[in-house]
């Protein structure tokens, strides 16, 4: 079964090289529709990788950045091909100056109003056992965290991953099942002492009451 | 059938084809939330085009500066200094201090100190340095000084007198709960807690310990300093603030903030989180907090990581502008004076109370369990 799947492909992979290859001359002549699509096909692996690594609420903007710094650099890629390696590995470079450049400038919040944030509220025991599963994913090591992030959180097929990111199908099957074992067993983990905290503040809330 | 079973699921995870595994199912559902959503669009490209054209090369900086490590370890040294310095001059003034008792007066049941019981309608009592009053479940008690206040003692409690010297007057809670009403100047009643010590700036306060040490203090009227060590928080009028044996006083806010903000702050604070976790809950306090929530943000400045102190230091911003004399810069890293002047301008209370009450009391800690 897994056999027949990477023998079928390939080929897809293969269209998926040369369509690379055309946008990505394009796209070096200056043809702006051209880098549109590119980005349409990478962002979310952009995204993705970015997520494995700074806060959730600085990928936006570091997405555009990473793109404006793949144009800049566009001249400098050698094997067209190759375009989405070389693109994770000047997202994950970024990631890291991310954390280097101290003096980033953040966009400040608007402030909320309250009816906001209580309609919001509404959803935040979901919304914080997404927070706290995704914290705990980008806990995991780098071969795994990036299969699976671009999996769970963008929605991308195993072949689609090892096509945009350059990598075999084998090597990808494989990281995406050992990294979900290792997810499912950590997640397993922190849901043992989470009874026991609930407990505790569930004792504090009742003293506030 | 099981392997079939197996393999069928992990072609899910792999493609989405084959029979559907509820747990990636489930994560899918819950983690979509942060999926890329923004696509292409022809003005952003187009300007991406333009910034790139208008765009010269920048040039990388390097900041890494050996003159800030020298001015970290400089600091380090002058803290240690300060601190030697300042226990050796507690230590000396630590004299054991009779003092001024306390009078005690039964509210209900049978209040008792050592082997005596106030039982009677109208009988009174002293509470002296070293003795501990107990109350049983239906008892209760208040115990009033002069000068100082009059604290009222729940059922169930233990409240031992440890000094009562002028312009020290020092009560440990073990268990249960006391309602103070303190009259005496800022910073000169304190109440010891297995967890924190409650430092009266002027108000009204309940403190409830429980018998694993843990407790919480929230504030009527006034502000109270809570600490051990070196964690502080400041609990003004209507907020309140819990505290842990071995980690000390949690961040402090307001009872009626949003729940989604209280639940993301008590993991903050006393749950067993990762840093990626932790800050995914600072990412939940910025978007939930309100304008009185400044309280909250002002003290998560010192305790986040310095990758979200930025974060934090913009939303308060936002929520409680800065005064003038506060920069960027100053708070990043953690500069006392102008943390202090923001806090002056939130309207809670003159830090410099705060300051009195370490300069007399600073040595004296509680013991953590």
């Amino acid at each position: 079964m897994e056999r027949r799947a990477v023998i079928a492909q390939p080929m897809t992979e293969t269209c998926a090289d040369d369509a690379d290859d055309a946008l990505v001359s394009a796209a070096r002549a200056g043809d702006r529709s051209a880098f549109g699509l590119l980005y349409d096909r990478y962002a979310r692996m952009v995204h993705g990788i970015l997520l494995c690594r700074v806060p959730p609420r600085e990928v936006d903007d570091l997405v555009q950045e990473v793109f404006m710094l793949a144009l800049r650099k566009l001249d400098s890629l050698r094997d067209l091909s190759r375009f989405g390696a070389w693109l994770s590995t000047i997202t994950r470079n970024r990631a890291n100056d991310y954390y280097r450049n101290s003096s980033r400038v953040e966009q400040p919040m608007e402030p909320e109003e309250e009816e906001q944030a209580q309609s919001r509220s509404n959803d935040h025991v979901a919304e914080q056992e997404a927070a706290m599963t995704l914290a705990v994913l980008r806990t995991l090591a780098e071969t795994y965290r990036e299969p699976l992030m671009l999996r769970l959180v963008e929605g991308m097929t195993g072949p689609e991953i090892a096509a945009r990111m350059g990598l075999t199908h084998g090597s990808v099957r494989v990281n995406l099942h050992r990294g979900m074992r290792m997810l499912r067993e950590k997640l397993a983990e922190k849901a043992g002492p989470k009874t026991e905290d609930n407990t505790k503040t569930a004792k504090t809330s009742g003293q506030n009451a | 059938m099981r392997e079939k079973d197996r393999a069928m699921k992990d072609e899910y995870l792999w493609d989405g084809s084959g029979e559907p595994d509820p747990e990636v199912q489930k994560l899918e559902n819950l983690l979509g939330r942060y999926r890329h959503d923004q696509p292409a669009q022809a003005p952003a490209l187009s300007q991406l085009f333009d910034q790139l054209a208008a765009e010269r090369p920048a040039q990388h900086r390097w900041s890494f500066s050996l003159s800030r490590l020298a001015f970290q370890l400089a600091a380090v040294a002058a803290v240690l200094l300060i601190g030697v310095a300042t226990y050796l001059v507690i230590r000396a003034r630590h004299a054991s201090n009779s003092g001024p008792a306390w009078e005690i007066a039964r509210i209900a049941g049978a209040p008792r100190v050592g082997w005596h019981s106030l039982s009677g309608n109208s009988e009174t009592g002293q509470l002296k340095v070293g003795q501990t009053l107990v109350t049983d479940g239906s008892s209760r008690a208040s115990i009033t000084l002069d000068e100082t206040g009059r604290v009222e003692i729940d059922p169930a409690s233990r409240l031992r007198v440890v000094a009562s010297g002028p312009n020290r007057k020092r009560l440990s809670l073990e268990r249960g709960t006391i309602h103070a009403t303190i009259w005496a100047p800022p910073g000169e009643f304190v109440v010891d807690t297995p967890s924190a010590v409650a430092v009266d700036l002027g108000c009204a306060y309940t403190l409830h310990v429980d018998d694993s040490g843990a407790g919480l203090l929230r504030t009527a009227m006034g502000w109270v300093g809570f600490k051990l060590n070196s964690r502080e928080s400041f609990i003004p009028a209507g907020a309140v603030c819990a505290t842990r044996p071995k980690t000390g006083p949690g961040t402090p806010y307001f009872e009626d903030a949003p729940e989604a903000f209280r639940d993301a702050l008590a993991k903050f604070d006393f749950a067993a989180v990762t840093e990626e976790e932790r800050s995914a809950l600072v990412s939940l306090l910025m978007k939930y907090a309100r304008r009185e929530d400044a309280l909250t943000l002002w003290h998560l400045l010192s305790r986040v990581s310095e990758a979200d102190r930025a974060t934090v230091y913009h939303r308060l911003n936002v929520l409680a502008p800065r005064p003038a004399e506060v920069t960027r810069e100053g708070i990043l890293r953690l500069d006392q004076k102008m943390l202090d002047s923001w806090w002056n301008s939130l309207g809670y209370g003159d830090v410099y109370l705060w300051h009195i009450y370490e300069r007399t009391w600073s040595g004296d800690q509680p013991r953590s369990k």
